[in-house]
């Protein structure tokens, strides 16, 4: 098999070489490109996203969806937004908070999935008109604007192009790469989307695995609702409303498994990337904005179809 | 068995021939609502507010089917909502833009949703990838070509008569969409109840493998259920339009993604595939719209609305998984 | 360690799976247990294994009367099995599948080097060719079972259940799998045998237990003390009785389906044969010689890459299932009954109504569900499905009626030309004897069949020719005397044939 016939069967090889050339054919299109500046606000763009990405990613893995991705994480943001303005609360206390009531709404939807064995599609369809109700219900829509300037300096400061908002997503991404693929329990999270059966009769208990996915899936909006927050400069309630196909596209381009045993913690990284790295361009070439959703369900196919090709080629189809 | 695959099973044994058993419950569930808003909100049952919910449930029925015809063979149709503004936009293009007459308008606008639904069959069919990522990105595809073409530009110039049809009242408080929307649910019952196209279909759905060497045309027939779905979507736009009298980008699209399931899977339709509920399908947009309507005259939040719609879902499939549950311990046979 | 089930009861809705029922099973034996499908054997096995709990009776270990609340109990306790299906993770490296259970790990990471190691050791005792790394989505179905019965070793237990081990192994395989189970007993295993093959039961087991209607017929029986005869009777409650098919005269003028020098791309090499009006034409071959996918090939299913392949005397090019059924009248049951035979979500009426929609809708295209289940009933008659009603959904029925239901919708086609794959694999006997004569009825009427079986009896009773196929080609032909001696011991000479090509001496 040639050179480049081994590449490409490598899972993020196409989205590798997309960036690159992306980036390449940019620098020279757009000479703003390679501003300090701009990859500023390109890799932070990305921030919020890739955590979205990951908690969708997450229950993918186990072969489940969470529709509630984006309703949980407006949930979590106006909470947040709520314990700090209405009540006080430091950001010490605020942020752990939103995280637990992210997995709080995750532990629901995973136990709600695991006991009734309804599937977790329509649990979380359910749950996430709920979160959203109980979000509207509290806020009456209106957001909560005085966030402490620590939140909102962090959401803006940077190193050179890195943002400091990038950094958590980036370690939660590495942290993720190691539990699944080292880590006995994330192991045992990927054995069960691969053969919820056998994994089963080999003593994992599906209950468990189930119920952690959602957990770790509500953390993970709940996370990247707190980054939402602190990019804004304030809790919208309008946060996560846009998270939902997004949520799925990147998964799904890095290469993950709908069926579930199957995810790519680079991959899901790279197609963050790239999306960031599309809609940036676009800016910069000032292309009809409205081109920005074409080319998404463009990837998307293109992505889809590499990977077809790439399991029959290898002979695993 | 996992649990998923046994409610799933259970779900579909009701479901054999078209079930009544869940929809007898929903009936219950919906009458029941309908008395205790008609009692605290007089309101409720005024001609004027039954003739707003039907206009309302008429789109969200025709919506539901749209989703329905692609869950019948075992895949989603993320696409709904794309397909939808797009159809809304194109008809509204044939009526004001290019002054075409009304019916030619939406001949064009229903041509083109059940073009591009035939158009995510024919991918999905032939690549073999799943109707979610298909549609995941046809969505996306659609909405930005639309977006593209019409710079999110409204048409509000549309001919007198369709904003005219969308206020017209039969009997005082009947929407001749609503009229529309009961027959197109007749036709599909008829269809999957008893054409030929119909039970190839529901075949694919319940096992493409065992249908494609049982002689069903597997690739064909779920290419024409998907054209279906965008035929209904299409169609749901149309309404759409007419209730707004203008045709405008902003409808549809994520919007429909929501409603487009609650009807089926309120009323039964397995999202595994293999069987659908018409009825049920009717009957879960009622439920839906029954309780938007009555806490918008019970004057309770607005707000609150996605959180009673939210748990009154839950509740509906939990009852509806433990009464099939029931049924199977008891060994009570079911048809 | 020895393995007790004592007046053991299990009962579901509708049925007694298991009433009573006693299994006395000593460490350093090999112990068979055979029954009837639908005798209670997997109910029997799931309790062993913990995946479900008796409604009374006890379960004891050693004399110790324990309660498997999950799988993991009862491999906790040192019951490990090997089940019918496949249950491996297909993403998975072979190795990590092998030690799923307890992978081995190096400061809280899992330590994939000793991953490997642990998994060849087991590996090598059966088939050192499978590489420990490879992801199991690369194997052969054979190489997937090897793995899971790799992995029933790893766990050291102390009892082994194998159900069906030798289902999708060679012959080779077979061997080594059968020398290992010996030195396990010898070494103080209880290992429980289920198998529906009997010359394995006979070859390996020392004692055995019987089921029939979910009670004990034997229990803890010597083996020595078992003839085939006896065997067969425990099981079925009466003697065998072999299928009686009437002798037919086939014209070898009429040729229906002819194939010359076919090649597919799934492997198949110069495949020539013709199959003749009311003939019933055997394949047989052994588990991966390549008979379904040349099935699936002449049925349009999988690519022919040259050759051709003649339907009565003209040239055809089949797109698909359906243009073989509908264009050339043939039709295909399936091996894969549940998931390629049938829609078990759907009723019986559905199942076989399937392939005459067309032929019942009125001009315009409609239905009436009273006439299509007029139209089914007369088949339901006729092959003896037995159901409360023609709206019983299939998944329902036992394993003889789905098969008979699969086979139906074919009759009701009126199909010229059938291909019959494997149609008794898991069914009990008395519905085995029953299908022999109907496919002998439906030959006499004039069908043209293809045979496709590695049951030998079957392929033997049945068939007018066997062609013999190995490796994706066939590799030869045997008129049918229906003797069994001197037939089987002609195919067997053929495939082994193959194997045992010797180099011509040098000089």
């Amino acid at each position: 098999m040639t050179l480049f016939r081994r590449l490409l069967l490598v899972e993020w090889s196409g989205l590798a070489v997309a960036i690159l050339l992306g980036a390449l054919a940019l620098s020279v299109i757009a000479p703003n490109f390679l501003t300090e500046f701009n990859l500023y606000v390109m890799l932070r763009s990305l921030s919020v996203g890739l955590l979205v990405a990951f908690a969708q990613m997450v229950t993918l893995g186990v072969g489940q969806m969470n529709i509630a991705v984006g309703a949980l994480g407006g949930l979590t943001a106006i909470i947040f937004g709520a314990t700090i303005e209405l009540y006080g609360f430091p950001l010490l206390l605020a942020i752990p908070l939103a995280l637990a009531i992210g997995a709080l709404g995750g532990l629901i939807n995973g136990l709600l999935t695991a006991r009734t064995g309804v599937n977790a599609f329509i649990i979380t369809l359910a749950t996430a008109s709920a979160f959203t109700g109980i979000n509207f219900g509290i806020t009456g829509s209106i957001p909560f604007y005085k966030m402490p300037a620590s939140l909102v300096a962090f959401g803006d400061h940077h190193l050179g192009a890195m943002p400091y908002l990038l950094v958590a997503p980036l370690i939660v991404a590495f942290l993720l790469g190691l539990f699944f693929s080292r880590a006995a329990p994330g192991r045992e999270l990927l054995a069960f989307g691969g053969n919820p059966q056998a994994a089963e009769l080999s003593g994992i208990s599906r209950e468990r695995v189930v119920v952690s996915a959602h957990v770790l899936s509500g953390l993970l909006a709940a996370a990247a609702a707190v980054l939402a927050v602190a990019q804004l400069g304030s809790a919208q309630p309008t946060i996560g409303a846009d998270w939902l196909l997004l949520s799925f596209a990147a998964p799904i381009i890095g290469g993950a498994a709908l069926t579930g045993g199957h995810i790519s913690v680079l991959g899901t990284l790279f197609a963050v990337l790239l999306l960031g790295l599309i809609q940036n361009g676009m800016v910069l070439a000032k292309v009809d904005p409205y081109w920005v959703q074409f080319v998404l369900g463009a990837l998307i196919l293109a992505a889809v179809g590499l990977n077809r090709w790439r399991a029959v080629n290898s002979g695993v189809a | 068995m996992t649990d998923e695959a046994m409610s799933e099973m259970s779900a579909r044994r009701r479901f054999g021939l078209g079930g009544v058993p869940a929809q007898f419950g929903l009936a219950i569930i919906i009458a029941a609502f309908w008395a205790v808003f008609a009692w605290r909100a007089p309101g409720f049952l005024s001609p004027f507010n039954l003739f707003s919910v039907g206009r309302a449930l008429a789109v969200d029925i025709v919506i539901g089917f749209a989703q329905m015809a692609a869950l019948a063979t075992g895949g989603m149709n993320l696409s709904v909502g794309s397909i939808g503004v797009c159809a809304v936009m194109t008809g509204g293009y044939l009526m004001q833009t290019l002054a075409l007459p009304v019916p030619v308008a939406i001949f064009g606008a229903l041509g083109l949703g059940a073009a591009l639904g035939w158009l995510n069959g024919f991918v999905i069919a032939r690549s073999g990838v799943s109707a979610f990522i298909i549609t995941l990105a046809s969505a996306n595809l659609y909405s930005g070509a639309m977006l593209i073409l019409t710079k999110a530009v409204p048409l509000n110039s549309l001919p007198m008569e369709v904003g005219a049809f969308g206020k017209m009242k039969i009997a005082g408080l009947v929407s001749p969409l609503l009229v529309i929307a009961l027959a197109v649910g007749l036709v599909l019952f008829v269809f999957y109840r008893h054409s030929v196209l119909g039970r190839q279909i529901l075949a694919a759905g319940a096992n493409a493998r065992a249908a494609k060497m049982s002689g069903v045309p597997v690739d064909r027939v779920i290419t024409i259920s998907h054209a279906l779905s965008g035929l209904l979507a299409a169609t749901a736009g149309m309404m759409v339009v007419a209730h707004l009298g203008a045709a405008m980008p902003a409808v549809g699209g994520e919007d429909w993604l929501l409603p487009s399931f609650l009807g089926p899977v309120l009323g039964g339709t397995p999202l595994s595939g293999g069987a659908v509920a018409v009825a049920g399908t009717m009957l879960g947009a009622l439920l839906v719209t029954t309780i938007r309507s009555g806490l918008l005259v019970l004057q309770i939040g607005n707000y609150w609305l996605q959180l009673y719609l939210g748990v009154i879902l839950l509740l509906a499939v939990l009852v509806d998984r433990y009464r099939a549950l029931y049924q199977e311990r008891r060994g009570i046979p079911m048809r | 360690m020895g393995l007790a089930l004592e007046a053991v009861s299990k009962s579901f809705p509708g049925v007694k799976a298991l009433d009573g029922v006693s299994l006395d099973l000593k460490a350093g034996e090999i112990h068979a247990l055979m029954g009837e499908n639908g005798a209670g054997k997997s109910t029997l096995i799931k309790i062993v294994t913990g995946l479900i709990r008796p409604d009374s009776g006890r379960v004891l270990l050693d004399g110790r009367a324990v309660q498997f609340g999950s799988p993991r109990d009862a491999l906790s306790e040192g019951v490990s099995a090997v089940h019918q299906e496949r249950n491996l993770i297909p993403r998975f490296s072979v190795g990590e599948n092998i030690l799923l259970e307890r992978l081995p790990t190096r400061n809280g990471l899992v330590d994939y080097g000793a991953v490997a190691r642990e998994a060849r050791r087991y590996l090598e005792l059966l088939d050192p060719g499978i590489d420990a790394r490879a992801k199991v989505l690369s194997l052969s179905v054979a190489q997937m079972q090897i793995v899971e019965i790799a992995k029933a070793l790893s766990s050291e237990a102390k009892i082994l259940l194998l159900d069906e081990p030798t289902a999708s192994i060679t012959e080779h395989e077979t061997a080594a799998l059968f020398k290992l189970l010996r030195k396990l007993r010898d070494d103080g295993v209880a290992i429980v045998f289920v198998s529906h093959k009997l010359e394995e039961v006979f070859a390996i087991a020392d004692r055995i237990t019987v089921l029939r209607d979910g009670k004990n017929v034997a229990s803890g029986a010597p083996m020595e003390d078992m003839t085939r005869q006896t065997l067969v009777s425990l099981m079925i409650g009466r003697p065998e009785r072999v299928a009686e098919i009437a002798e037919r005269q086939v014209d070898p003028s009429r040729v229906v389906l002819e194939a010359r020098g076919l090649s597919t791309t799934r492997g198949h090499k110069n495949i020539t044969f013709a199959l003749r009006h009311g003939e019933i034409l055997g394949l047989y071959g052994l588990v991966g010689a390549g008979r379904s996918e040349l099935a699936h090939a002449i049925l349009g299913d999988a690519r022919i890459s040259g050759g051709e392949l003649l339907i009565r005397g003209e040239p055809a090019r089949i797109r698909d299932v359906h243009d073989a059924s509908t264009r050339f009248r043939m039709g295909y049951v399936s091996e894969d009954r549940k998931q390629e035979g049938l829609i078990l979500m759907h009723s019986i009426t559905r199942n076989v109504a399937v392939t005459i929609w067309r032929r019942l809708a009125n001009v315009i295209g409609l239905i009436n569900p009273r006439a299509e289940s007029r139209a089914v009933a007369p088949f339901i008659k006729r092959l003896d499905v037995r159901t409360p009603s023609l709206g019983q959904l299939v998944g329902n029925l036992s394993g003889g009626n789905q098969q008979k239901v699969s086979i139906a919708k074919w009759l009701a086609a009126q199909s010229e030309i059938l291909i019959i794959d494997e149609p008794t694999v898991g069914i009990d006997i008395k519905t085995k004897t029953y299908l022999h004569e109907l496919i002998g009825e439906i030959a006499c009427e004039g069908a043209a069949i293809l045979l496709i079986s590695s049951d030998m009896a079957e392929m033997i009773t049945l068939a007018d020719r066997i062609l013999v196929m190995h490796g994706f080609r066939l590799v030869g032909e045997v008129a049918n005397d229906h003797q069994y001696e001197t037939t089987s011991r002609a195919i067997i000479g053929y495939i082994h044939a193959v194997g045992d090509v010797t180099p011509a001496p040098a000089g």
